[in-house]
């Protein structure tokens, strides 16, 4: 009975601590794929309403979505999540962004709880659902203990790691909106038009021109690690154990393969005069439309709406009231 | 007899009447390295002379250009001499580009004087609206917006690109994608063009635009580095051969000939023609002519052996769609020890039918595989088990390099599969590919022939005897190609067979069994290449002149 019971222990101690990383990445593999990730992280053209804004107002609208994530409390931050995800129905292949933006919700709000749920201290969960009382879900094994620190699940644990992605996931997915909107070229003259320094602007263009070349190069890597046979004696269930090897191997022939691949974009920019100027002119002028002022008009809203849930108690303070 | 009659121009004498460019006394030496890589006594180029840059990869070609467009020393610095005292006792050095001093003058004023085309078009591509791209330089030359758009539009005219204007730059082909990147440099009105290997990425229509561009241009001041010498002699009218960091003969045109011993010493592609024309010591290597006067003597020319087997190894069929959308939809068979050749144009549909049999295709897109080899049906296996019998190389081979070290590499497959026998498997496969010496070095660090045989031979120690190359002779040089080759000869010999995509006329003619061409993801040829490149011209495949000048 005691192997029984010390099988049991440690069969369900990984299951719990491997749930965490396992289900997002056999969320970003199997329900998104790396050219999900791939859509959702490059531009495509389209016509209807983000599309039309501005990137300074997307821009804006980024750093509003953090400031009421950030000063409100976490079921403001849900609700915020809720709304940017169903308007991911109205970018071009409206439903197909929108589920990908479900799944994408949804791995970020399991790998965050599950970041967050076992090893957030005592006394911040006490501090923040007002009880000295937890209540214990799973406690692991004394070897799973990281430092010193000996994590518990609980289920105040829980509501927090929970509380806590509800904010990211709004922010995320608001960052989102302007990757897939907007040109690097756009942004670049917005950001200029900020007086941003060019060679800060330039590594977030070099970055969203990489970015879907990276999850291209990770797939070939991944792929061919399974062929020579990574997993190959696993089972079906056990399987999805060797993606995190498979990920890992990945990383360096990846950073090798994208840093050969800067040396051309280095090049390809200095050789056509990038950064001759402090500034540059444009060939299109960016100007606010109707939307912008719309869009403009939500945000102040919403940024009022804030104020106000703080001044009902609803703000982001430890001992906050709400829950 | 022709020796006495032409003047074959001894190394670094060629003088530029007006100078677009001159250097001299150039000595590079790249950080961290013992040796320069580059040595140049004096080299200049005349105004509205185009001049061809030949020599292997890794001769050196890069460095010179780069020396002359600033990217030298102005993005790496290395440990260039250009306009400083003395290395090795050697005399103070000096590049200028029409008058400008290259180490002194800003690399952004440089580039409204030097334009430089890059081979890979994928990586100097910086936009995501193909309009933005050739509106980039002029953008930040801080020009004024009408100049921009007069600029945009003038080189958008000139390169012929038009109708790709509103098009999402990832949604273009590799050849309309390099036409792009050719208007962006065309719109910073440079004086002279550099070529960088502009076609070796690319397939033989977009390798087409580039060339009709080229005549387009004829009189403008050019440097063309290029391994496609045949179809680019017509552009030029000096040939420099850069061997070892040296310039080993700089040549009018019209002294190549006597010049072909040096240049096939030297790695360099020349086609058979030129050779057959200098044996019959005709003074002009021109196809027809070469053609004619071989008939004319009765010259029967060895045509390439192919070996067609009786037993098919593999049979696979793919049917892979997007939506409404079919990507391919064909069936290939290759017989046992055969080497062959899947062609077609950009989008075809070749990469996917590869990446369809093995299982990589994204889960967005549709696909139903029937997948035989050597008797067993795969078609429902997963990727490990398919890995055991197909191995799959795919273009970019160095993202499969995960490994510490070659041996850690090539047993890779075999531990992982638990195989027993691994370390003497091991040991097969590094002397079949001539790895044991190199079997403690990184393989990320070694030479770029020795890091393919690498992911060869850990794709194939799985125990696969069917191999799938992905575009393996893209951006390869004669050289790189011909040693391809020869190491595909040998796994021949050794009973694997080959199913290679690749956009290379010549080294299908040179080595295949059998042609396949894919045209909208179907089916549309098989045949040996001796009579496959009858029709091929028909799916944007040019027969290569090896095989026109049998026909």
């Amino acid at each position: 009975m005691e192997i029984i019971s010390i099988v049991y222990v440690n069969a369900v101690s990984w299951f719990l601590a491997l749930f965490g990383i396992l289900l997002p990445i056999l969320l970003i593999f199997r329900a998104i794929g790396l050219t999900g990730f791939q859509e959702v992280t490059r531009f495509e053209r389209g016509r209807s309403f983000y599309y039309r804004l501005n990137p300074a107002t997307k821009i804006a609208l980024g750093l509003v979505v953090t400031t009421i994530c950030a000063i409100t409390i976490w079921w403001i931050g849900l609700i915020v999540t809720v709304l940017l995800l169903a308007t991911y129905a109205n970018l071009n292949n409206g439903k197909r962004k929108l589920a990908l933006g479900l799944y994408l919700t949804f791995a970020t709000a399991i790998g965050s709880m599950w970041t967050l749920a076992p090893y957030t201290p005592y006394s911040i969960l006490d501090t923040a659902f007002h009880t000295t009382v937890l209540r214990p879900i799973w406690t692991w094994p004394s070897y799973f203990g990281i430092m010193g620190y000996q994590p518990n699940l609980t289920l105040q644990g829980i509501y927090y790691g929970f509380q806590v992605a509800t904010r990211f996931t709004a922010v995320i997915l608001s960052a989102l909106i302007l990757v897939m909107t907007s040109t690097p070229s756009e942004i670049l003259r917005t950001l200029s038009k900020l007086k941003v320094p060019i060679p800060l602007t330039f590594a977030l263009i070099v970055a969203m021109r990489t970015i879907p070349r990276v999850f291209d190069a990770i797939s070939i890597s991944f792929n061919v690690q399974l062929m020579r046979g990574l997993g190959a004696n696993a089972n079906s269930l056990t399987r999805v154990f060797y993606y995190i090897p498979g990920a890992i191997g990945a990383i360096i022939p990846v950073m090798v393969y994208l840093l050969r691949g800067a040396k051309n974009i280095a090049i390809s920019a200095d050789t056509r005069a990038f950064r001759a100027f402090p500034t540059r002119t444009y060939m299109y002028d960016i100007s606010f439309s109707r939307s912008d002022y719309t869009m403009i008009g939500i945000m102040i809203a919403g940024l009022a709406l804030s104020l106000i849930a703080i001044l009902l108690g609803f703000g982001r303070t430890i001992g906050y009231q709400g829950f | 007899m022709r020796a006495e009659t032409r003047e074959v121009i001894k190394p670094d004498v060629v003088e530029a009447e007006e100078g677009a460019v001159s250097a001299s006394n150039l000595v590079h030496t790249y950080l961290g390295s013992q040796n320069p890589a580059l040595e140049v006594k004096t080299f200049s180029i005349s105004e509205g002379e185009a001049v061809l840059i030949a020599g292997k990869s890794g001769s050196g070609k890069s460095t010179l250009v780069n020396c002359i467009n600033g990217v030298i020393p102005h993005i790496f610095p290395g440990d260039s001499e250009i306009g400083e005292q003395v290395k090795n006792g050697m005399i103070s050095g000096d590049v200028s580009v029409y008058e400008h001093a290259v180490r002194s003058t800003p690399l952004a004023t440089l580039s409204t004087v030097v334009g430089t085309l890059l081979q890979d078009p994928e990586t100097q591509v910086l936009n995501y609206k193909a309009e933005e791209e050739v509106a980039f330089g002029p953008e930040n030359l801080c020009l004024p917006r009408d100049e921009i758009i007069e600029r945009v539009n003038e080189a958008v005219e000139i390169a012929g690109i038009r109708h790709l204007l509103d098009r999402e730059t990832y949604t273009l082909s590799g050849g309309e994608l390099q036409r792009v990147a050719l208007a962006a440099v065309i719109a910073m009105r440079p004086r002279i063009l550099i070529f960088d290997e502009p076609t070796s990425n690319i397939d033989p229509e977009g390798t087409e635009a580039i060339f009709e561009f080229l005549k387009k241009i004829k009189g403008k001041s050019m440097i063309i580095v290029e391994h496609k010498l045949e179809r680019i002699l017509p552009f030029v009218d000096r040939i420099v051969l850069v061997d070892d960091g040296k310039i080993v003969f700089n040549v009018k045109k019209e002294d190549l000939m006597d010049n072909l011993d040096t240049l096939l010493k030297a790695g360099v592609e020349v086609p058979d023609y030129f050779v057959h024309a200098r044996e019959m010591n005709l003074r002009t290597a021109e196809l027809s002519l070469v053609t004619k006067e071989l008939k004319r003597r009765g010259i029967k020319l060895h045509t390439p052996e192919r070996k067609i087997s009786s037993t098919q190894v593999m049979t696979a069929k793919a049917k892979v769609s997007s939506g409404e959308k079919v990507l391919v939809d064909a069936e290939i068979t290759v017989g046992q020890g055969e080497l062959v050749a899947l062609m077609g144009r950009n989008g075809a549909g070749k990469s996917t039918f590869l990446k369809s049999v093995m299982g990589f295709v994204d889960k967005q897109l549709n696909s139903a595989i029937y997948l035989n080899v050597s008797g067993v049906d795969l078609s429902r296996a997963g990727i490990q088990k398919r890995g055991k019998y197909v191995a799959f190389v795919p273009q970019a081979f160095d993202l499969t390099l995960i490994q510490k070290n070659v041996e850690a590499e090539v047993s890779y497959s075999l531990r992982k599969r638990g195989e027993k026998d691994w370390k003497s498997r091991t040991e097969a496969m590094l002397e079949i590919f001539d790895l044991k010496e190199v079997r403690e070095r990184d393989p990320l660090t070694l030479s770029m022939g020795q890091r393919r045989r690498v992911a060869m031979a850990g794709a194939l120690s799985s125990g696969a005897r069917v191999v799938m190359l992905d575009e393996p002779t893209s951006g390869q040089d004669f050289h790189n190609r011909e040693m391809l080759a020869g190491e595909i000869d040998r796994l021949r010999q050794l009973g694997y067979s080959f199913l290679v995509v690749t956009h290379d006329s010549r080294f299908v003619y040179r080595h295949a069994d059998r042609l396949i061409i894919l045209s909208d993801g179907k089916k549309v040829l098989d045949a040996t290449p001796d009579t496959g490149f009858r029709d091929s011209g028909e799916y944007g495949i040019p027969p290569p002149s090896d095989y026109l000048l049998r026909a």
